[in-house]
């Protein structure tokens, strides 16, 4: 009974042993399985998964019809690990030591850039300082020191076979890219630049800020189970997200256009040598850009050239006041709303004309001309009187109408609207300064735009660098923009300005160098005071702004010297010939036939100087008579003084008399 | 010798137990043998398949780098070609070759009608200066509007 009831005991104690270390077995399971499973499972995960970030590529930009103007430059980073190359030598200082000189010499002779001493002293650091996330620091082995960076991708392969064959270890090649220009300066201050920080790239100015959205490339990841040698297992788990590359640009830049103007540029600031110059190719239809350039200009691969001065877009950025230029678009207003026609005679007081208390001068003494003759003569004073005719209010919703005031819509950032004061703010000489480009500042974007504006029948139409981007099969297209009523309210007011800017290139015209042959050239000169200090100086943007053929324009095209320095200051002068140059071989390159045969426009011409000589005759004429009106008035009020002399008392000062009459003549 | 070497007498009625037994167990072990090469033959061509589609695998990772290698020197290339492609580069070797080229006259270049079967647009077709190929062409001796 004592054994039974013991061993009833001794099985009830096994028992419970045997439940409890069971329990306690099913206790930690649950809590490893279950309660800690997703940490567990993570810490045994993370010691055979390997996490690979993979990025994608960034969007080039192309010409309109494809030519690559950015591009991804695939190139490599070198770098070392010392505490291999250390173990490598069997921990050998020595030895050590001269392994690192071999490298380091080795890669100073074939790296550009990479100086030999610094590679030694980077490869000698064994070990490197981390700080721990608690704020602590340990010290841990260096096994990444970088030798050089951005090597071209032949170089780097080049490198690569001469590392295998010398046999040396402890150094890695990656794949890495940077952004090339293969065009250098072409079109640097609209393409923009991109610097580079912790391998990503940041924009800084140009199309690469403005559409660095869609042209940034959506990262991805891959994770994979690896084996004991760092291979991926293949029958093991694996996931990955896709990477997207970023959005390709297709800008409405046509290369060959773009190439011409820029040659162009140059032989026209070498001929005036300008402070800066710029020209600007629109389609006035769609209001694409065609081309665009400025000097002075960088090279965004040497960025060694970069000044704010080289770097700024001033076509977008610069706000400059016009001058002339501006008048075509008060007189077209005035046309087309009937306060004067093409005939209506203007008295342009002979050059000099007080309004508001100020004088307002003109460059050539014009007289009594018909409002054609405003537009080819450039004459301040005419334009003055029309526009003060009109009323600030008409003058005010002519230039808005014309885009003044506004962004263009063009995808460039920054963008300036110009400077132009609200109605209010006007004071008495505005109406009269205004019109004559004075005491408004605009970009030369908005001038353009408001060209396309005449050429193109008065349609607002806006400016567009960006075609389409594209990403495999994704195509967007940026739609053009244009309304669909014209400001013009009269259908001829189009022919009526246009003719009369035929007449700024033809005899008699303040641009005949812009004249080209077998076309009708519309244009208008611009020569505008800057103002430095708050105060107008004598030094002047020079402009010529015109579109060809005039009766059916294919282009806007808009030249600006700013500050000629050497030869005429006048836009004519300094900027009509590369007009002329730039337009007749964009004309060439559009395959655009003449509007006349040689003879008929040598005609046409010999008419026009005909034309010219003839009022010239006419106007010589009118003033010798009045000249001669003038003389003998004066004759006659002479021998009425004379007449009262002799009859005088006092006769004892004939040389007195004779002296100023001396002096008179 | 133990009972299952030793060999069995033939029974008067030629009917030995030996005789009985064998089919039966030559049966089992045929049938054991079949199964067990079925299981290995299952379990090394498991083997073998991992082991081929593991080269596959390796194989095909090393084409794709070769891929990306190759996707890379063309993308180098594209750039050299952009740099060459340069006026400024065009323009020297034209100097350097003394090549007498100039763009052509708006009136050496022909536009000749294409027939698409549905709608007809123009096509510029650069003839240069010799008109003979254009008129051969049925070309119309006004160039057509130009599509710019």
């Amino acid at each position: 009974m004592t054994l039974f009831r013991s061993m009833t005991i001794r099985m009830a104690l096994v028992y419970i042993l045997l439940i409890c270390g069971f329990g306690f077995v099913a206790h930690t399971l649950y809590g490893v399985q279950i309660l800690r499973h997703e940490e567990l499972l993570g810490k045994a995960q993370s010691t055979y998964t390997t996490r690979i970030e993979t990025h994608g590529r960034r969007g080039e930009i192309f010409d309109c019809e494809g030519s690559l103007l950015v591009g991804n430059m695939p190139t490599m980073d070198i770098v070392g690990d010392p505490a291999n190359i250390y173990i490598l030598n069997k921990k050998d200082e020595e030895k050590t030591k001269a392994e690192c000189r071999r490298i380091a010499d080795f890669f100073g002779q074939n790296c550009e850039n990479a100086d030999s001493e610094e590679i030694f002293n980077r490869l000698m650091r064994r070990t490197v300082t981390v700080t721990n996330p608690d704020g602590t620091v340990r010290k841990q082995d260096c096994h990444y020191v970088v030798i050089a960076t951005g090597v071209e991708y032949e170089t780097a392969k080049k490198l690569k076979q001469k590392v295998e064959e010398l046999s040396i270890r402890g150094i890695a090649f990656t794949n890495s890219y940077r952004r090339k220009y293969p065009k250098d300066t072409m079109l640097a201050n609209i393409l923009g630049l991109t610097n580079v920080s912790y391998d990503k790239f940041v924009p800084v100015q140009g199309i690469e800020r403005s559409l660095n959205d869609a042209m940034t490339a959506t990262s991805g990841s891959k994770v994979y189970e690896r084996a004991r040698n760092g291979r991926s297992v293949t029958f093991a788990n694996s996931k990955s997200e896709p990477t997207l590359d970023g959005y390709d640009i297709y800008l409405t830049i046509r290369e060959p256009l773009q190439a011409i103007v820029e040659e162009e540029l140059d032989i026209m600031c070498e001929r005036v040598k300008p402070h800066a110059a710029w020209a600007i190719l629109v389609d006035p239809t769609t209001g694409d850009v065609l081309a665009a350039a400025q000097r002075p200009t960088f090279n965004p691969n040497d960025r060694s050239t970069m000044t704010p001065e080289s770097s700024a877009n001033r076509l977008s950025e610069l706000a400059l006041e016009p001058g002339s230029i501006m008048k075509p678009f008060v007189i077209s207003y005035a046309l087309d709303k009937g306060f004067v026609t093409p005939g209506t005679i203007v008295d342009c007081e002979q050059g000099v004309w007080k309004y508001a208390g100020r004088l307002l001068h003109d460059t050539h003494n014009v007289g009594k001309v018909p409002v054609t003759e405003i537009i080819k003569q450039s004459s301040n004073i005419g334009t003055a009187k029309v526009s003060v005719m009109m009323g600030q209010k008409n003058l005010d919703t002519a230039l808005r109408s014309f885009g003044f005031g506004q962004k263009t819509g063009i995808q460039l950032k920054p963008e300036t609207s110009g400077i132009f004061r609200p109605l209010e703010k006007w004071d008495s000489l505005s109406v009269s300064r205004f019109c004559i480009g004075q005491g408004i500042a605009v970009s030369p974007l908005q001038l353009v735009r408001a060209y396309c504006m005449i050429a193109n029948g008065g349609y607002k139409v806006n400016l567009r660098i960006v075609d389409r981007i594209e990403r495999g099969d994704d195509v967007r297209v940026m739609p053009i923009i244009r309304e669909e009523t014209s400001i013009f309210a009269n259908p001829t007011t189009k022919k009526m300005i246009t003719d009369m800017m035929i007449g700024v290139t033809e005899a008699g015209g303040t641009c005949t160098e812009a004249a080209i042959e077998g076309f009708h050239v519309a244009g208008k000169t611009g020569t505008a005071q800057k103002v430095i200090d708050g105060a107008y100086s004598n030094r002047y943007y020079a402009s010529f702004v015109g579109f060809v053929p005039a009766e059916d324009p294919k282009f806007v095209l808009l030249v600006t010297c700013d500050d000629p320095t050497v030869g005429s200051r006048y836009g004519g002068s300094a900027s009509g010939p590369a007009f002329k140059a730039i337009a007749e071989r964009t004309l060439k390159y559009m395959h655009v036939q003449p509007q006349l045969s040689k003879e008929e426009w040598l005609a046409e011409r010999a008419a026009a100087q005909k034309a010219l000589h003839e009022r010239k005759v006419r106007e010589d004429a009118i003033v010798q008579a009045r000249r001669e009106e003038r003389d003998r008035q004066l004759k006659a009020e002479q021998a009425k003084e004379a007449a009262k002399r002799s009859g005088s008392t006092v006769a004892s000062r004939p040389s007195a008399n004779q002296k100023s009459s001396t002096v008179r003549r | 010798m133990n009972q299952f070497t030793k060999k069995t007498k033939p029974s008067k009625d030629g009917a030995g137990t030996g005789r009985k037994e064998s089919p039966w167990v030559a049966g089992l072990i045929f049938k054991m043998g079949l199964i067990m090469f079925i299981i290995f033959a299952a379990f090394f061509a498991r083997v073998h398949l991992n082991d081929k589609t593991e080269q596959l695998a390796r194989e095909k990772s090393r084409i794709s780098a070769q891929i990306e290698e190759k996707n890379t020197e063309i993308q180098a290339l594209n750039i050299q070609i952009a740099n060459l492609q340069r006026w400024d580069n065009i323009n020297a070797k034209i100097r350097q070759y003394k090549l007498a080229l100039h763009a052509a006259n708006p009136n050496q270049v022909f536009y000749v009608k294409r027939y698409t079967g549905q709608t007809e647009f123009e096509m510029p077709t650069h003839f240069g200066s010799d008109t003979r190929v254009a008129d051969a062409a049925g070309a119309q001796q006004q160039p057509a509007e130009r599509i710019h």
